[in-house]
């Protein structure tokens, strides 16, 4: 009975092989190719690039990563829990509650120090700025415009 | 490798010019390869010309013509070509918009050796063509100096209806074009029917022209 | 005898009184504070045919003058409008002036007094030296890097000397007399492999060159190349930037991919032939391009234009505005990520565009201005066109702020952004829509009105925070003034010439050849030959599209212009650039470059 219900999932594995690497193996072989001076570099807009890619990234972006890594596995678990739900009852419930509780809580200390501010400070304060237009009375004066409407003064709504 | 010409309607009448010998067997059997292939090579070709994507590249006044090529009253989109590629491996088209600089020449080649075959290259407006305007120190007298060109677009700059005049001559040289369809088995090398002259096939409608209308009322 | 109006052959008066007045006052007030060593033996005060006050100083004080002009004088001189230079060693026409072999210009324009001083320093050929004054204006930086790359002319104390317009391996200076001018002087261009090679290693960015440093303690810097092939810098332009992650640490503008030559070519054109030139420099801006040339030059020559030939101007001036403003509208949005506005801005482009064609007869380069007015009449049924044009535009202006600048988006990514207050745009020289962004009234147009400018009603839009919104919104604001202004020139349209009878514009009305040998004459040599401009100097400044717009020519009395100077808005607005873009993000940047409204032939010439 195991080999029976194994046998479409083999198949389909096999086709979904088949089919990547035939789509690999022919756009290797098809077309034409030239390789010229630039051919092989990295495309920086028409110049040769200042360094590699390969350097020490700031530390902010492991930061993300492993907070994704962190969030996911508990979506992870809270689905696992989700399939059998029903039959675990009510004391699963409560342990998968406190689970999330602790999450949340790590997740507000977090927002409250600032470890999910990607933009950098001088961009925020920038951003808390008001904007107007008005026109300059034309010379010599006159009554107020009336062709020129006046864009509301209106606050960033961050 | 076998390699020989072709004209783009057949390869048999070429190849029956070739003299008679020892290669003969060799080139009955290259025959009847080369009729499937060149089906396939054809309908490569056509598919390609309809599909000709440009590079986002531009350099001068030329470019806002193009641009405006893109936008809704021109409308580039209905002949394929709406997609405008941000880097050079995705693009088949390079349009030289505007005045070549010596100070951008090596930026020019060096993104034309980033391009993808196949591709191919507009030279847009009389500063690519030639210089234009501009016989001056720090400009190239037209891009051909070291890109190969494949339609040249007059005008400064040229209206974006004649840019798509240049897009569709591309495109039937590009449909008649074949290519390899492989850079390791079946033949080689690009096959091109000679570009036409818009000069010499205007002329007579040109010449006919008897009323112009005068500028003087809207 | 031809029969000419009366005024027609008055000259404008070499320098009004009042301005000789104010030449002679600042002069005094620098001798009082400097001496009388400050002057080069030889005349001090040089009258020029625009009226400008232009002093002569010696150049080892010349920068103590300079900073007294900005900070010590009383309605001050604060800021730096131009600085150039002119080679003067095959120049015939210098009475008065102290011999020199390179003479530096600085142009100061002050708001205060609401008037030009320049200063002109006198050097020898072998020792072309002068201290710099970036300490005084930031914005001296590039003009010092553009006068040394184009003269050879040093400058002591530059941060970082080096060539702006030309590939840095260029050898000799353009604009010096004997460099050649020609392309085809120079020997067929040819792009061989070790050519190749060599320039694209020069062209590579060394980040210790500028003084940055590759990393800090905690991570390395990225250095992107932000062009000159990139959709988001309009045209062919590369900054450098220093990124630490996506803050931008530092950026460094490089410019010259775009450098046409434009002043070069003016050595070479007859003062008739050289107008398309002007078209291309700021090559959204069409016919308001030859605007500031042609009226310096009929300010050299002492034309007068008729009153239908200054409205006619005017009027095509405002529509190649509001073209130039649907551009920057459309792709200011489309930066932002809004990629539908374009589209409807380009459709309203073509209206104007085809109201264009049918007067001027062509799209985007007319070069339909002449000296002394303009190419040819308005044709029957332009007013038809206008009237249509008018009807069309407010209610989609009306959509577009609903659709752009109201629109969330685009203001969390605008407000705030790129801000530049007042006195930083005065001293970097910023100036048209993003100087009145940033809350400071001034407009050319109504400060020193031009060709009849002060007959028309409207306003001058001002915002207050000089960000990259206002910088938009200024500008939207500005199409409705300028529609306001062509709906005054549709209704007021003067009859009457539609270019002056003046012998010098070329080429003169041929009806009259056919009656009296003298404008036969004229006609003849001004066709074959070219007009002669009587020697001198003429500076003119326009509002421009992008800002102040002058051109400054100096005629040695012959059928080409000697010196032809452009003095262009965009230049110093990408110099601002690092400024306002340090502590933002790349996505900020693009924002920003989106807002300022530049145009590289504008900017490299």
């Amino acid at each position: 009975m195991l080999e029976e219900s194994l046998w479409p999932l083999a198949v389909y594995v096999t086709a979904a092989l088949v089919l990547v690497g035939g789509v690999l193996a022919a756009s290797y072989w098809l077309g034409e190719r030239h390789a010229e001076r630039a051919t092989g570099d990295p495309f920086e807009s028409g110049v040769v690039p200042v360094h590699r890619a390969r350097f020490r990234f700031h530390a902010r972006f492991y930061l993300v990563a492993v907070l994704f890594v962190i969030f996911d596995i508990e979506a992870v678990f809270i689905i696992t829990w989700a399939v059998i739900a029903r039959d675990a009852g009510w004391a699963a419930f409560i342990e998968i509650a406190i689970f999330i509780a602790v999450l949340l809580a790590a997740l507000a200390y977090l927002w409250r120090i600032g470890a999910l501010d990607w933009s950098p400070s001088a961009r925020r304060a920038a951003a808390r700025r008001r904007t107007s237009v008005r026109t300059a009375p034309s010379t010599p004066p006159r009554a107020a415009p009336a062709a020129a409407p006046s864009l509301a003064e209106v606050g960033d709504e961050a | 490798m076998h390699w020989w010409l072709s004209t783009p309607e057949g390869a048999a009448p070429a190849t029956a010019r070739r003299a008679a010998g020892s290669h003969d067997a060799v080139q009955e059997e290259a025959m009847r390869h080369n009729v499937f292939l060149s089906t396939l090579q054809d309908l490569a070709a056509w598919s390609r010309k309809y599909s000709i994507w440009p590079f986002n590249f531009g350099l001068s006044c030329c470019y806002v013509e193009m641009a405006t090529a893109f936008t809704s009253k021109f409308d580039i989109a209905r002949f394929g070509s709406e997609v405008l590629r941000g880097t050079p491996r995705e693009a088949d088209l390079i349009v030289i918009s505007g005045t070549v600089f010596r100070k951008m020449a090596p930026v020019i080649r060096r993104l034309y050796e980033q391009m993808m075959e196949p591709r191919w290259v507009i030279s847009m407006g009389s500063c690519a063509n030639s210089g234009g305007m501009f016989d001056v120190y720090s400009v190239v007298q037209g891009v051909d100096s070291f890109l190969p060109v494949d339609v040249y677009v007059p005008g400064c700059p040229p209206r974006p209806d004649a840019l798509l005049e240049g897009l569709t001559l591309l495109q039937q040289a590009v449909g008649t074009e074949r290519r390899p369809l492989s850079w390791v088995v079946g033949p080689q090398g690009v096959t091109r029917a000679p570009l036409p002259s818009f000069r010499d096939e205007k002329r007579a409608e040109r010449t006919a022209q008897r009323t112009l209308r005068t500028p003087d009322s809207v | 005898m031809s029969q000419t109006h009366p005024h027609e052959h008055a000259p404008i008066p070499a320098a009004a009184p009042a301005r000789q007045a104010a030449a002679r006052d600042v002069a005094a007030a620098l001798e009082r504070r400097f001496g009388p060593r400050l002057f080069p033996s030889g005349a001090r005060i040089q009258a020029t045919a625009d009226g400008i006050p232009t002093l002569w100083l010696d150049k080892a004080r010349v920068p103590d003058a300079l900073r007294y002009l900005k900070t010590e004088l009383e309605r001050p001189y604060e800021m730096l409008y131009d600085l150039t230079a002119i080679d003067e060693r095959v120049r015939d026409h210098r009475h008065g002036q102290p011999p020199s072999d390179f003479t530096l210009v600085y142009h100061l324009l002050s708001y205060s007094r609401n008037e030009d001083l320049r200063i002109k320093v006198p050097l020898a050929a072998d020792d072309a030296t002068v201290r710099t004054i970036t300490d005084i204006w930031p914005n001296a930086n590039w003009y010092e890097r553009e006068a040394w790359d184009m003269f050879g002319i040093r400058f002591e104390g530059h941060p970082n000397l080096r060539r702006i317009l030309m590939p840095p391996t260029w050898e000799g200076h353009p604009l010096r007399k004997e460099h050649p001018a020609r392309a085809t002087e120079m020997g067929r261009y040819e792009l061989p492999d070790e050519r190749y090679v060599a320039e694209t290693e020069a062209l590579r960015f060394v980040p210790e060159e500028w003084g940055m440093t590759r990393g800090s303690e905690s991570s390395d810097f990225m250095f992107l190349n932000l062009g000159p092939n990139h959709p988001s810098v309009h045209g062919v332009f590369r900054i450098l930037l220093q990124l630490d992650g996506e803050e931008i640490v530092d950026a460094v503008p490089d410019i010259g991919w775009h450098h046409r030559a434009s002043e070069k070519m003016g050595e070479r054109q007859s003062w008739h032939t050289y107008i398309p030139y002007t078209d291309r420099v700021d090559y959204l801006g069409g016919v308001m391009n030859n605007l500031p040339y042609v009226l310096a030059v009929e300010q050299l020559a002492g034309i007068r234009v008729p009153e239908r030939a200054q409205v006619v101007r005017v009027m095509l001036c405002e529509l190649f505005r509001i073209a130039s403003h649907l551009v920057f509208y459309g792709t200011f949005t489309q930066d932002v990520g809004a990629l539908s506005p374009v589209f409807y801005m380009f459709t309203d482009r073509e209206r104007v565009f085809e109201i264009i064609e049918a007067i001027c007869g062509f799209r985007m380069h007319p070069s339909w201005f002449r000296i002394g007015g303009v190419a040819a009449d308005l044709p029957d049924g332009w007013d038809r066109m206008i009237r249509e044009f008018l009807k069309w535009m407010p209610p989609r202006l009306r959509e577009y702020e609903k659709i752009a600048l109201d629109n969330r988006i685009l203001r969390a990514r605008t407000v705030g952004i790129g801000a530049l207050s007042t006195e930083e745009a005065i001293d970097w020289g910023v100036t048209g829509p993003n100087l009145r962004a940033t809350g400071f009234d001034w407009d050319f147009r109504k400060k020193r009105p031009y060709s009849g400018y002060d007959q028309f009603e409207f306003d001058v839009p001002i915002a207050e925070n000089g960000d990259s919104f206002d910088r938009c919104a200024v500008r939207a604001e500005e199409i409705r003034q300028s529609l306001r202004i062509i709906e005054q020139c549709v209704e007021n349209m003067p009859p009457g010439d539609y270019k002056s009878r003046h012998k010098l514009t070329t080429p003169p009305i041929k009806d009259r050849t056919m009656h009296d040998i003298e404008t036969l004459i004229h006609h003849f040599l001004n066709v074959s030959w070219g007009p002669v401009m009587p020697p001198g100097e003429s500076h003119f400044n326009i509002e421009g599209t992008k800002g102040a717009y002058g051109y400054y020519l100096i005629s040695d009395g012959g059928p080409i212009p000697y010196r032809l100077r452009i003095r262009t808005a965009s230049f110093p607005h990408l110099q601002v650039l690092p400024l306002i873009s340090r502590g933002l993000m790349i996505a900020d940047l693009i924002a920003i470059l989106g807002s300022i409204d530049f145009v590289m032939a504008d900017v490299d010439r």
